[in-house]
């Protein structure tokens, strides 16, 4: 394998050494106030971000408890104060006024009660008539026991509501010998919605054997809890059903609405995070609330098979309605492809997404994601390029931002579809697809697309890219995050990760937008349609030492029609 | 009639369904038959004496406390080998492994049992795999040296490390 990749390499090197090494010149840049962006690596971590969420050190996982309160978003978190793995878990607690810049407060939740003795675990928040907030999380009990518990602030005066105080009903929902719930596998309840019946519901992860489970339970006081007869929704084979969140879309536009919200003017979402994959998946489809049925469209795959978040490193992921703007926001956390004993070195592991904006596509058959728009006030150094022929076996790169802390954003257009390879029927796995045909695979109409956090010599790179195939009726466009190069540290988990883009490229253009942030490559694909996060590691492109291209392997040119880049300011996370 | 009796009996113990046969395969035995090295996994679940009482959880845990017991001695082993090295390239490569061992005994090990008691076992597999990962990366450090005088030990953190991971996941 790696003497074919070599091979593959040394004719990538070949043709690119055919055409020449074209490089942007600085005339065709446009410059508008050339800010010296600060960075936040140091000689000693150069991983760390510079705009993503991340405490300052220690070990982080799923964003829990998100919403707004007073004018003031709130972001709780999985939070290991002792380390940087998994453990002695409490609920961190960070504020903002713009989902960018994060005051960090005191942990709001701990091991206090027997309710949660062995572990605050994952839960969300719920605004209560009256606007009072209402936590339902998950604790261990002192036998090991996953039970759900509430807090509710302390002081309702204190904008940031630092402190909390907890049931002393505490726990309200527990396995019994009566409901035969599995005693390890229930948690994550989530933000609650109010039925017909005036009565809240919430769902709480779960399965039995490999049946994956949304428990639903009812309360008249948010205090008494009384278990559905049957689960919200159920699905075979699935494994455990972690971090569920149900909600409501507008069928039309962009806005956010209440949890509670049902009608013909909406449909349903239901998210799992399924614990066998660490991918997250979700179904759009109808709601029932008089029988508390959720039924998934016609045509939905229900598994690991089925419509993610995110086609890269995501998980553990949570939705809140963000009643200032007026949408709905997702939060999303990904973890360490580093090894844990370069985690114990560096000190700390996990970060979060950059919240993503989430509405319903017009098909009303899948979600689309993007960066919330408050990230773009961090742009700097804006560069541009005039409209552009990429031909087969260019490198070009993009100088004037720095290419460790960046946002970039380029569309293309395909001049001719001749050179598209034939997609075998048997292709069905994009990720699979995307692992055998790397960036240093040539094709016939790509792979083309960006190489980020690349070193000067190429050695090092993560390539994100597009490459179309002719389908049976229509052209089919795969889209891929490479990191198979991305580091020389071989201690790394360097998977490719892949997804089918659902846009035609015979009508529109073909749009690819990659924050960089040291560490993190989040991709969006067809503005929103489908997302990849990677986690990466370049020993050699670090900080001024990283580079940025836009480069194409396949024999066909493309045309450039925009390209958009900026360097990224340092936002205050933590 | 006796006769008939006896041999009614005789004919439908003959007759059992295979299933009941089978009955004698223990949870161990099914168990391994899930992971990557069937034989590594039954002998070191063989070899504590709760392991032919427990469930799944528990046979996880014993595989993971072996782990550790191995990791630990094979540590001992680098520590000892680092005090009399004197070449510096196999320092530094014995160095790393120290690093690599470390993970694993103070940090894969104890995560995951406290993963798969609490029942959040991705944590497990998670711990399970890395330690098995720390391995192969110890074994790198050494390909250019001539010598991998941990070689044997290594292998065996590396393959339990992946039987107990695949134990965990039957728990996902």
């Amino acid at each position: 394998m790696a003497k074919s990749c070599f091979v593959g390499l040394c004719l990538f090197f070949a043709v690119l050494a055919s055409h020449g090494f074209v490089e942007l010149q600085a005339s065709h840049h446009v410059y508008r106030n050339l800010e010296t962006v600060q960075s936040s690596a140091s000689a000693d971590q150069p991983y760390r971000t510079g705009y993503h969420f991340q405490p300052p050190k220690n070990w982080i996982n799923d964003p829990n408890g998100l919403m707004v309160y007073k004018g003031i978003y709130h972001l709780f978190y999985q939070y290991n104060p002792k380390g940087a793995v998994w453990g002695n878990i409490v609920w961190a607690h960070s504020t903002s006024k713009d989902l960018v810049n994060w005051t960090p407060h005191e942990p709001a939740i701990h091991p206090s009660q027997p309710g949660d003795i062995n572990g605050c675990w994952s839960g969300s928040a719920t605004i209560l008539p009256g606007g009072v907030p209402a936590m339902l999380y998950t604790g261990i009990d002192p036998k090991n026991s996953q039970v759900q518990n509430l807090a509710v602030p302390k002081n309702l005066s204190d904008p940031y509501l630092r402190e909390w105080v907890k049931s002393p009903k505490n726990p309200l929902m527990q396995p019994t010998a009566e409901n035969r719930i599995n005693a390890s596998s229930f948690r994550d309840p989530t933000t609650a919605w109010l039925g017909p019946d005036k009565k809240w519901r919430v769902i709480i992860g779960s399965k039995i054997d490999r049946r994956g489970l949304a428990i639903l339970f009812k309360s008249k006081d948010f205090v008494n809890w009384v278990q559905a007869p049957t689960p919200l929704r159920a699905a075979e084979g699935t494994g455990m059903w972690e971090c569920p969140d149900f909600y409501p879309v507008p069928l039309r536009g962009r806005n956010g609405v209440d949890t509670s919200l049902n009608g013909p003017s909406v449909k349903h979402v239901l998210k799992l995070s399924l614990d066998d994959t660490k991918h997250d998946f979700y179904t759009v489809g109808s709601y029932d609330g008089s029988r508390d049925v959720y039924t998934p469209d016609k045509g939905s795959v229900e598994s690991d098979s089925g419509l993610r978040y995110d086609y890269g490193k995501y998980y553990a992921s949570k939705t809140f309605l963000d009643s200032i703007k007026n949408r709905r926001v997702l939060c999303g956390w990904l973890n360490e492809s580093s090894s844990v004993a370069d985690d114990i070195k560096k000190g700390w592991a996990g970060v979060h997404a950059i919240p993503r904006h989430i509405w319903l596509d017009k098909s009303g058959k899948q979600l689309i994601q993007w960066p919330v728009a408050e990230i773009e006030k961090l742009r700097a150094n804006h560069v541009t390029l005039p409209t552009k022929l990429l031909k087969g076996g260019s490198v070009v790169e993009v100088s004037g931002v720095t290419a460790s802390q960046a946002d970039v954003d380029i569309s293309f257009e395909i001049p001719g579809f001749d050179k598209a390879e034939l997609l075998d029927p048997s292709w069905t796995n994009p990720q699979l697809l995307c692992s055998q045909k790397g960036a240093s695979v040539k094709g016939g109409l790509g792979p083309f697309g960006l190489l980020v956090l690349a070193s000067k010599g190429l050695s090092e790179n993560t390539a994100v890219f597009f490459r179309i195939f002719k389908g049976q009726n229509k052209h089919v466009v795969l889209m891929c995050s490479d990191q198979s190069r991305s580091s020389l540290n071989q201690n790394n988990d360097k998977t490719t990760y892949g997804a089918f883009l659902d846009v035609d490229p015979l009508h529109q253009s073909l749009s690819l937008r990659s924050l960089i942030d040291h560490s993190i490559v989040e991709s969006f694909g067809g503005g929103g349609k489908a997302c990849i996060s990677a986690r990466v590691y370049p020993t050699l492109a670090i900080d001024n030492a990283a580079h940025l291209f836009v480069f194409n392997n396949g024999s066909e040119a493309v045309r450039i029609s925009k390209l958009n880049a900026w360097s990224m300011n340092k936002a205050k996370v933590n | 009639m006796n006769r008939f009796i006896c041999f009614s009996l005789i004919f439908s113990f003959t007759f059992l369904p295979v299933k009941s046969r089978e009955n004698s395969a223990t949870l161990i035995e099914t168990t391994c038959k899930t992971t990557p090295f069937y034989n590594l996994c039954v002998s070191a679940l063989q070899s504590d004496p709760d392991g032919p009482s427990a469930d799944i959880p528990g046979l996880a845990r014993i595989g993971a406390n072996k782990v550790k017991a191995k990791a630990t001695a094979t540590l001992r082993q680098i520590t000892g080998l680092l005090k009399e090295a004197k070449d510096p390239s196999l320092k530094t490569a014995l160095l790393d492994c120290v690093d690599f061992y470390n993970a694993i005994v103070e940090y894969d090990v104890p995560m995951a049992i406290d993963a798969v008691v609490k029942g959040d076992p991705k944590f497990g597999v998670q711990g399970l795999n890395d330690a098995a990962n720390e391995a192969l990366a110890c074994a790198r450090r050494f390909e250019n040296q001539p010598k991998f005088p941990i070689e044997g030990n290594n292998k065996v953190v590396h393959d339990l490390s992946a039987v107990v991971a695949s134990i965990i996941a039957l728990l996902l």
